[in-house]
């Protein structure tokens, strides 16, 4: 193909329904060198999955409007795109309320751009 | 007319006689039959009378001839022999004025001749008349032979009268003797039960036999056949599993250790649980070998039951504060209520009264015994819904012969219920709970218990309404802090697009973090409903938010902050850490950093102290340029001032103090 060197950058599907939160959410994914897709709820963001097969990370909400909140979503991706890596922010304080699917991880909003940024470049190099 | 008009006092005295005789309107008898068949035949008269006279009537003791038992006393003609005790004839009734008018003379059945004997009691009272009547007029009256032979059969009647009498007294003795008797049999009944509410049974064991010698009182307490012996088994295995151990056996008798005064409940079949009080002593031989073990027994469940009802209603105050769910304070009570009652299940229901269903949370059981948990229908049960809806206490204590449960008796068999109590509980009038109580076998139920469980419920309601207004407060809370930290987040957003285009990240980075303490702190004064954080949680969780905590060595008094003062501790231990991170102890691998806080003084007056001492790092030198940061530190704890700040060896240090009472203030 091409010369170019640059490796081709992985992407992350942002659910996020709240646009100022997403836009944010966009600028921490791309900072970190990712790319972006965005989704403003669970349902958009399950058609995106169904649609393309070169999805790496999910970072979603938990709580938006739809047929189904973040969660759901979660549990859903881990069971129909197992590869998927998932992070799931919320302004619910209590990790206990939470019943997290296998190889996620939770940022309480508002959360810490350095933190989340390290776990991103952690779940890409797997 | 035919009114005699003796005085008054003949009359009282003529009616306490024939009350004394106790003779008016009882039967015939044949005596008296017998004489005034004697004396018509004798006078040859048709009719023959005994007539005793009331006030407003005559009636006939004995009587031939003569139809009717009485007559009013306008028709008599006896009355008029009241006045002598001589026999009196008339010979023509028609003809006598004091006759003439009567009825029995004037119409039917036209009598026309009189003679009678008074009957005179041997105190002189003449009750009324022996007497011989005919429908044809008798001019010559009476030969007095025949006169005479009246007056004799009449002093029989009174003889009659007189036996009658004396016998009937010797009744009334013989009845008087048979009701003392009852009554003193009856007394010692009572006497009896009252041994038996105190009842002590008496035994005597022999340890090596292993055969028990019992008091009939001892086998009435364990509600068995009245025997002399019996096996010491028989009695060890009635002991409820949960006190087995206190009862002797034949090994702690033979080694002479068996327990000497225990209490324990044991289970009657077909009695329930009943509590004994037993008081033992050993006689030894001459060897020091225990060869009988002999004491006493007492049912003492009532008492034990109102001692346990007592501490039940204790121990639920203090239950019912430390738990904060329905459900487990459900269980916490219906055990309690189940310990007091030696039930086999108790526990409460949540009610549904249009649907006519409960739903029963976990409940206390006793060992073995099936959980109800689950939605019922009470119809399913029986028709005591409508006596609970009514607000009537329920108590079936047999559910195979109750009214409202004998349809559905094996539904409730078979779920161990034989004795079943339910105790509705209001709040502002709606039927919303009930308290429930089951035993498996018969169970002796008192007023007292009912009360009981009534006061159990009352409190239980007032509990869970308590708990239900703390899990409304506490969702209220939940959504009040999420909607904060969107607001943080929001704010975050807004600032990173805000202040993309500076080009000092540091700066940014700053301000996210300061966000971040903010937050933190208000997590974890979320997590005491706002009311208070320890400064030791929030020390902590702020050092562990920008990953520093294994580098601090905290520590203090317990103290808690209100909102305010925890958020202010937050924000500036953060800058405090920040910096170090940046000049100081933090900077480099190895330093740390040392945060101590005391009280000191007390009241009004206490003073809240914390000190914050870098140790490890490189020489400290006094920034040239005071940031944010260096100002938020200046600022002090909610912003009174009071910091002492230090560039000196070993490293940087800071002091700062305020007024406890301040810090602790809710705003």
């Amino acid at each position: 193909m091409g010369q170019s060197t640059a490796p081709k950058k992985q992407i992350v599907l942002v659910v996020e329904d709240e646009p100022l939160l997403r836009m944010m959410a966009i600028d921490l994914v791309e900072d970190a060198g990712f790319e972006a897709i965005e989704a403003s709820d669970a349902d958009e963001a399950v058609r995106i999955l169904e649609a393309r097969t070169d999805i790496r990370i999910v970072f979603t909400d938990i709580d938006m409007p739809g047929s189904m909140n973040g969660m759901k979503l979660a549990a859903a991706v881990r069971d129909r795109w197992p590869p998927i890596e998932i992070i799931i922010v919320s302004g619910h304080v209590r990790l206990s309320d939470i019943d997290l699917p296998d190889r996620s991880v939770f940022f309480s909003k508002p959360y810490d751009w350095q933190k989340v940024t390290a776990v991103l470049h952690r779940m890409a190099a797997h | 007319m035919a009114d005699p008009d003796p005085n008054e006092d003949m009359h009282i005295e003529r009616l306490e006689a024939l009350d004394a005789y106790n003779i008016m309107d009882t039967e015939p008898e044949p005596e008296f039959d017998d004489i005034v068949l004697v004396a018509s035949t004798l006078c040859g008269t048709p009719v023959a009378l005994v007539s005793l006279v009331e006030r407003e009537r005559q009636w006939f003791k004995a009587r031939v001839g003569f139809e009717a038992c009485d007559t009013p006393i306008e028709q008599s003609v006896c009355a008029h022999a009241l006045g002598s005790s001589d026999v009196l004839v008339i010979p023509d009734l028609r003809l006598d004025p004091r006759t003439r008018a009567n009825p029995l003379v004037a119409g039917e059945p036209h009598i026309r001749f009189y003679a009678g004997a008074p009957l005179v009691t041997p105190d002189e009272v003449i009750l009324g008349t022996l007497c011989v009547i005919d429908v044809e007029p008798r001019p010559r009256g009476l030969e007095e032979g025949q006169k005479a032979a009246l007056q004799a059969l009449a002093r029989q009647v009174i003889a009659l009268l007189e036996m009658r009498r004396i016998s009937q007294r010797k009744d009334d003795l013989f009845r008087r003797q048979k009701s003392i008797s009852a009554n003193i049999r009856s007394s010692v009944n009572a006497n009896l039960a009252a041994q038996e509410a105190g009842r002590v049974g008496t035994f005597e064991i022999d340890v090596e036999a292993s055969m028990v010698r019992v008091s009939r009182e001892f086998c009435r307490i364990f509600h068995v056949p009245v025997a002399e012996t019996y096996p010491a088994r028989a009695f060890e295995d009635m002991v409820l599993p949960q006190d087995r151990g206190l009862q002797s056996n034949d090994e702690s008798r033979q080694q002479g250790n068996a327990a000497l005064d225990v209490e324990y409940r044991i289970r009657v079949p077909g009695y329930g649980v009943r509590w004994i009080a037993r008081n033992a002593s050993f006689r030894h031989d001459e060897a020091g070998r225990p060869v009988k073990m002999i004491g006493t027994v007492r049912d003492v469940t009532a008492a034990k039951r109102e001692a346990a009802r007592v501490q039940a209603l204790l121990d639920l105050g203090d239950r019912l504060r430390d738990l904060g769910d329905m459900e487990s304070m459900a269980i916490a009570a219906g055990d309690l209520m189940a310990k007091a009652l030696d039930a086999t299940r108790a526990g409460f229901g949540i009610v549904n009264a249009a649907d006519e269903t409960v739903v029963v949370p976990p409940e206390w059981c006793a060992p073995g015994v099936k959980s109800l948990a689950g939605l019922h229908h009470f119809r399913d049960y029986g028709s005591f819904i409508d006596d609970l809806k009514r607000g009537e206490t329920v108590v079936v204590a047999d559910v195979a012969t109750d009214p409202r449960t004998r349809d559905h008796a094996q539904a409730l068999l078979a779920l161990g219920i034989r004795v079943l109590v339910n105790v509705p509980i209001f709040e502002l009038g709606r039927f919303g709970l009930i308290a429930f109580i089951h035993h498996d076998q018969p169970y002796p139920w008192v007023e007292e218990e009912i009360s009981f469980v009534r006061s159990f419920g009352n409190r239980i309601q007032i509990a869970m309404s308590r708990v239900e207004a703390e899990q409304e407060q506490q969702m209220l809370n939940r959504e009040m802090s999420h909607r904060l930290k969107n607001t943080l987040s929001m704010v975050q957003a807004i600032a990173t697009q805000t202040l993309r285009p500076v080009a000092e990240r540091e700066h940014v980075e700053a301000f996210e973090k300061r966000l971040h303490a903010l937050s933190t702190a208000h997590d974890i004064l979320f997590e005491q409903n706002w009311t208070s954080a320890s400064v030791y949680a929030v020390v902590d969780r702020t050092m562990n938010g920008i990953g520093v905590r294994d580098r601090i060595d905290a520590q203090g008094p317990n103290v808690r902050f209100g909102p305010k003062g925890a958020l202010s501790l937050s924000l500036l231990i953060h800058e405090l850490a920040t910096n170090a991170m940046k000049y100081g102890a933090l900077s480099n691998n190895a330093g740390r950093v040392a945060i101590d806080w005391r009280i000191e003084g007390t009241g009004e007056e206490a003073i809240f102290r914390l000190s914050w001492r870098e140790t490890g790092g490189p020489a400290p030198r006094e920034p040239e340029r005071k940031g944010f940061g260096s100002k938020l530190i200046r600022m002090g704890l909610i912003g009174t001032g009071g910091v002492l700040v230090s560039y000196d060896h070993p490293g940087f240090s800071a002091e700062m103090t305020a007024i406890l009472l301040q810090l602790e203030q809710a705003d």
